[in-house]
């Protein structure tokens, strides 16, 4: 049994909905911009959302008020997502639906703020007092209340690795049973924790991220949502893409800092060929992680020579949306599909010369080509890594 | 209905240490006044980085693996807590809100909700495929049918493990937690090890349940515990073991308000 992807959506500093993306990609402008985000003065550029702060939940979402839900709720309204849920719902039930979320911080920018205006009882002032809100599920139980689905519902984290994985995690209830369909998604928003962080790793590049660039010098953080529906194939005939293979495993080397080899990397690559049952050479277009840091896009590289010929076109989208962090992988999922759809391979955005030291050539420029068959990688703190392969599902 | 087999099992909170002083505890009434964490996998460059959280939850899973014995470097684990390493978190907001530029970096990647597995998979040398989920109040249920059903589909042993650190003053109201938890179950594909300590069935009900109470002498510490939620389950292998009932046992957990996951748990003695 394969598992379909029936419709998808993202949001990101590109605008609201898949269209924004694809017109952004076509035009080859990036997102990205200098930091304006407010009580933070790094000099570093961002992909920041539009609108975010301007969009208001429903009443009975309300006490859920976060800016990480704000965007989740934004995400949701986006390319008719919500009207083929509730056909779903309606045809199979909201408890055979499942939901799982992806985040590296979920909504930790409201508790940010709640410590910003605790006095000296060193409880949270009431306006933040928010128990459904403080913690790594928080836009899980959003997503349900949200959507009607009433299934199992749990949130991945694993760092940058977690949009992959939630598809990995959907594919096995889908073939398991446990449900008939599973709403993925991811959402990572802008917040303190991740800029602050970042920059105190000095990982953070003071202009726009140059993925694969010979001058990189780190990454530009990215805010975004994105949402797809999984389910068994018969279930929804008319998708386009089902996801063929996935691979999961772990560096077991350093908690910041990648294999110096690519090992878990090749790994993943590996687990994910197998599963799909296809042999390197039937990979058309891989999107890299490409972080623009300095030893991620060495290390992906010499991971990416070990297995495809260099005829395989590989990119990074970052350089348009910045690093979404734990969305990334759903986020380059949906854009990996968007290119199967378009018969158009992205080149790498600010790259200007790629590094000479690469094994692997970096695709530079947008590319027509027929792409039966893409894979998508997401590589993580902690050695955490995850592969994804799709293909298309013909009439 | 699926059927898996527990191969293996380790618990530390703060009155036992090891799946043998839980099982003392629960068996005896005799619990442990003090127990001091030295974990033994993590490599000391390692273990003066990793916060408490990671090493009471890396040393219950080399526990689970040793009572297989299994070598933990090619099992995969699913690692859960509803909140993660909420010192870390209330250190970072205490920071951000102060002193931003002063954020440590090695607090910072210990931040990562997996931390535990980025730790435990170097001290393994475990390149096996690791999970950190959380499903705030439903986290300990939700990790063991994740759990089961990867090691059904991929057909291989899975840890799941459950950690849940004492909570600071803000972050109380949001995770009543007072006492550190940790256990690890050892899942394998029914028979193929051929000394599990249980054999689980399970299946989802659609209705609802209420938690198990937790053993009374527990209650008191990690009733709060959302880490702690599986402890019933631990509780019924340790009683039956020692008493030697091999009668399935029944327990419902919560998954989400409106369904349950259904266990008949048979003890092997």
């Amino acid at each position: 049994m394969r598992v379909a992807i029936s419709s998808y959506t993202a949001s990101t500093a590109l605008g609201h909905g898949i269209d924004s993306i694809n017109k952004a990609i076509t035009n080859r402008c990036s997102g990205l911009r200098h930091n304006d985000l407010d009580n933070c003065d790094l000099d570093t550029w961002i992909g920041r959302v539009e609108s975010v702060e301007s969009t208001s939940l429903p009443a009975h979402l309300d006490h859920l008020y976060s800016r990480n839900n704000q965007l989740t709720w934004l995400g949701l309204q986006q390319d008719g997502v919500l009207t083929d849920l509730d056909r779903l719902i309606d045809r199979v039930g909201a408890h055979r639906i499942g939901i799982l979320m992806a985040t590296s911080t979920s909504s930790i920018g409201r508790t940010e703020e709640a410590y910003a205006r605790m006095d000296a009882s060193g409880y949270m002032p009431r306006s933040h007092d928010q128990p459904e809100i403080h913690h790594l599920h928080s836009q899980g139980i959003f997503v349900a209340r949200a959507t009607g689905v009433t299934g199992p519902s749990l949130t991945i984290s694993t760092a940058c690795s977690s949009g992959a994985k939630v598809f990995a995690s959907a594919s096995r209830w889908i073939k398991y049973g446990l449900v008939d369909a599973v709403l993925v998604g991811g959402v990572d928003s802008l917040c303190l924790s991740v800029l602050y962080g970042f920059n105190s790793l000095e990982l953070l590049s003071t202009q726009a991220c140059r993925p694969f660039d010979q001058l990189r010098d780190g990454i530009s953080i990215g805010e975004a949502a994105g949402f797809a529906i999984l389910t068994s194939e018969d279930l929804t005939p008319d998708a386009d893409f089902a996801l063929l293979g996935y691979g999961e495993s772990s560096d077991a080397y350093h908690m910041s800092h990648p294999h110096p080899q690519g090992k878990g990397a090749i790994m993943a690559i590996d687990k994910a060929l197998k599963s799909s049952n296809l042999p390197p050479t039937a990979i058309d277009y891989i999107n890299l992680h490409g972080t623009a840091s300095k030893a991620n896009d060495q290390v992906e590289t010499y991971a990416v020579a070990q297995r495809f010929s260099t005829q395989t076109l590989a990119s990074s989208t970052k350089g348009w949306t910045g690093h979404t962090l734990g969305t990334a992988g759903i986020l380059e999922a949906i854009i990996t599909m968007e290119a199967m759809k378009a018969g158009v391979a992205p080149g790498t955005l600010n790259c200007k010369t790629p590094d000479p030291e690469f094994e692997f050539p970096i695709l530079m420029h947008n590319t027509e080509t027929t792409i039966d068959y893409a894979m998508s990688n997401s590589f993580g703190f902690g050695g955490n890594n995850a592969a994804l392969i799709f293909g298309r599902i013909d009439e | 209905m699926s059927r898996l087999d527990i191969a293996g099992l380790g618990a530390w909170g703060t009155s036992f240490s090891s799946w043998e002083t839980f099982a003392n505890g629960i068996n005896t009434g005799t619990w442990q006044t003090e127990t001091l964490l030295q974990p033994t996998l993590i490599p000391t460059r390692e273990r003066r980085r990793a916060p408490q959280s990671v090493k009471l939850a890396v040393e219950v899973m080399n526990q689970a693996c040793e009572m297989a014995g299994l070598d933990p470097a090619g099992i995969a684990a699913v690692v859960s807590s509803s909140m993660g390493d909420m010192q870390i978190t209330d250190y970072l907001c205490r920071t951000l809100a102060t002193n931003p530029a002063a954020v440590s970096p090695t607090r910072f990647h210990n931040s990562v909700h997996n931390a535990t597995t980025g730790y435990w998979s170097i001290a393994a040398r475990s390149h096996a495929a690791t999970n950190a989920v959380s499903a705030y109040d439903y986290t300990a249920s939700m990790a063991f049918l994740e759990a089961a059903i990867q090691s059904l589909e991929d057909e291989s042993p899975v840890l799941v493990v459950t950690q849940e650190m004492a909570a600071p003053k803000a972050l109380h109201n949001t995770c009543p937690s007072d006492q550190a938890f940790s256990a690890a179950i050892l899942l394998t594909p029914a028979g193929m090890n051929s000394d599990p300590l249980a054999t689980v069935e399970f299946d989802i009900s659609r209705t609802s349940s209420d938690w198990p109470e937790l053993p009374g002498d527990l209650r008191h510490g990690l009733e709060s515990n959302f880490g702690a939620r599986l402890v019933p389950l631990l509780a019924v292998i340790a009683a039956n073991n020692r008493a030697r009932k091999t009668c399935p046992v029944n327990l419902e957990f919560p998954l989400t308000p409106a369904s349950s996951l259904k266990l008949s748990v048979t003890t092997h003695t």
